[in-house]
């Protein structure tokens, strides 16, 4: 393949532009795909942290869980049956501190189980975001529909849900703020989790996390413009390279008359193509680490390893096809038209 | 015996609804190592006797046989063979590969040639044909700084590289000066008379009939 290396070595410029390109859409691909992923925990982590199962609600609640009540006697035989299960509640509230600063948070508290922390009364576990606001362990927290005083007792890693922090209290509190007996939702972990249950509608994790209002819509877009870009870069190899071989099709002639197979011009133009995509994307790689490693821990950015690769081999397979169907040219290319058209 | 004949062979093209009958039956034997004139008024089809010839596009009726076989009966892989191994071709212009050194020109045919030489042989092989032609000391150049005459000497010698048994050449001095396409026909003249090439040339310059064997004159797709 020295011809193809010879041409890139020759006509510098022009695969630059097609590589500064790849690079920049790339690039763009991975920090969007970093975004979207970072709103995405921002918003559910939460939920995204629990095993796999079956999140159930009531079959009235029209699949809104701060609609749903689960009736207290079937909670009950439920977390006899399943004993890994656990009851749920979540909503959204506020603390003060001391100095009355306020910070809005997402209460959620649970019946007894491993998934989440065992907080007990006038306690409060936080997600370990609010230590940059400057709440320490054993910090006094209010709230104003609370008669008590929640005093802080640990941070979590990670647990944020519709991009507030998580708080965890204890139920009794919950049902005082809140003024409800009855749990939102049940959660059974594992593959046991029957699919349907009287009275109940069950959701998959990845289900209830489009029951959160903002999630679906979020996502939604945010995967939307990945893929366009994707696909727009597959329009700009096949754009790329369908000019280049216009331009060639002179010398594609020439070669076919002399000899050349068809397959071997194939084979240039796709070590060509796999090279600058290679080098275009190990730099976006490269610098898409990099900057996920600096992005201001405000942000809400997680992109990782395994995404850049994912997306990488999209590139490729996409850069391929598309330099490959505007290669279809040099397969219709006739010697003969070649050399009546005469150049160099 | 000859060793390329071309046997009643006919072209018509086709365009619209109009069918024009370009060859209307042509018959030419070519003797190895003879280097054969193909002149004739412009239009007549000298251009098509010879792309059919060289493989470049099928008769429409008749036989081309080439050291006995016959290449009209052929899949484009086998005339593809042929062309690349057998054949070596000089347009008007040079259609030399932009991006390579005139040495790289030379090695690419060698390749596409598939001759049986390592990558030494190949490198003596291209000094060799380049002091033929007169083009060593541009070895390095590219295409874009050899003059048209310089050009058409690396076509010749990428022509006959790879030791070819036919060479076409489509009036291969018509963008030359006076003094320069003597220059290219002596160079092709003793090329293929050192190597015994078979030749068919298509040429309207007058001046260029002394280096033929043999003249032939095509006249309203016929050759007279
Ligand atoms: N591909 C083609 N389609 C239609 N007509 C063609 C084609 N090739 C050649 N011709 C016609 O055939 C005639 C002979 O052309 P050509 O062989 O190039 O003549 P010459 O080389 O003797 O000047 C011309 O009238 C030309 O227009
Ligand atoms: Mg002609």
């Amino acid at each position: 393949m020295q011809m193809a290396w010879k041409e890139v070595k020759k006509s510098k410029m022009k695969f630059l532009i097609l590589g500064s390109i790849i690079f920049l859409v790339s690039f763009l691909t991975f920090i969007i795909s970093g975004l979207a992923n970072g709103l995405s925990e921002d918003n559910a982590a939460l939920i995204k942290n629990l095993p796999n199962g079956q999140f159930y609600l009531n079959e009235d609640a029209d699949q809104t869980y701060n609609l749903s009540k689960i009736d207290e006697k079937q909670q009950e035989d439920l977390l006899k049956k399943y004993t890994d299960a656990t009851a749920i509640s979540i909503q959204m509230g506020f603390v003060n501190d001391a100095d009355d600063k306020q910070f809005s948070v997402a209460f959620v508290t649970a019946t007894d189980s491993k998934l989440f922390p065992n907080v007990k009364e006038n306690e409060i576990v936080l997600d370990s975001s609010l230590k940059d606001d400057g709440i320490k362990v054993g910090d006094i927290l209010k709230n104003n529909q609370f008669s008590g005083e929640f005093k802080v007792k640990g941070f979590t890693e990670k647990q944020t849900y519709s991009h507030a922090p998580v708080a965890f209290i204890n139920m009794k509190n919950y049902q005082e703020i809140y003024r409800v007996m009855e749990m939102q939702t049940v959660f059974i972990p594992g593959s046991d989790a029957p699919d349907s249950i009287k009275g109940l509608e069950s959701f998959s994790n990845k289900e209830f996390l489009n029951t959160i209002p903002s999630y679906g819509a979020e996502q939604m877009s945010l995967n939307m413009i990945i893929w366009f870009l994707v696909v727009i870069s597959g329009m700009l190899f096949a754009i790329f390279f369908y000019m280049m071989n216009v331009q060639k099709i002179g010398l594609y002639g020439i070669l076919k008359a002399i000899g050349v197979k068809t397959s071997k011009l194939f084979s240039m133009m796709w070590y060509q193509m796999l090279l600058i995509t290679v080098i275009s994307l190990l730099l976006s790689v490269g610098l898409s680490q990099v900057f996920s490693m600096v992005a201001p821990s405000g942000m809400p950015f997680s992109l990782t390893m395994q995404t850049t690769l994912t997306l990488s081999a999209v590139f490729l397979v996409i850069g391929f096809i598309g330099a490959t169907i505007s290669g279809f040219q040099i397969k219709k290319v006739e010697p003969l038209q070649a050399i009546q058209q005469g150049e160099m | 015996m000859a060793i390329f004949e071309i046997d009643e062979v006919k072209k018509s093209f086709k365009t619209g609804d109009v069918t024009e009958q370009i060859l209307k039956g042509v018959d030419l034997e070519l003797k190895q190592g003879e280097i054969t004139a193909l002149v004739g008024p412009s239009g007549s089809g000298k251009s098509t006797m010879l792309t059919i010839a060289a493989g470049l596009q099928r008769a429409s009726g008749g036989h081309v046989m080439f050291d006995g076989k016959d290449m009209t009966q052929m899949n484009q892989e086998q005339i593809r063979k042929i062309r690349s191994s057998e054949f070596g071709f000089v347009f008007q212009s040079a259609h030399l590969v932009p991006f390579l050194t005139v040495e790289d020109q030379l090695l690419l045919m060698l390749d596409v040639a598939e001759t049986k030489m390592n990558k030494k042989q190949q490198k003596q092989e291209v000094a060799k044909v380049l002091d033929l032609v007169g083009m060593s000391h541009r070895k390095d150049a590219y295409p874009s700084s050899l003059s048209g005459g310089e050009r058409q000497r690396v076509a010749i010698a990428r022509a006959i590289i790879h030791q070819p048994k036919m060479l076409f050449a489509d009036e291969p001095t018509a963008s030359l000066d006076s003094k320069r396409s003597k220059e290219v026909m002596e160079i092709i003249r003793n090329l293929t008379k050192t190597l015994k090439i078979t030749t068919l040339m298509v040429t309207h310059d007058e001046e260029m009939l002394p280096y033929a064997d043999r003249i032939v004159t095509m006249k309203d797709g016929l050759l007279a």
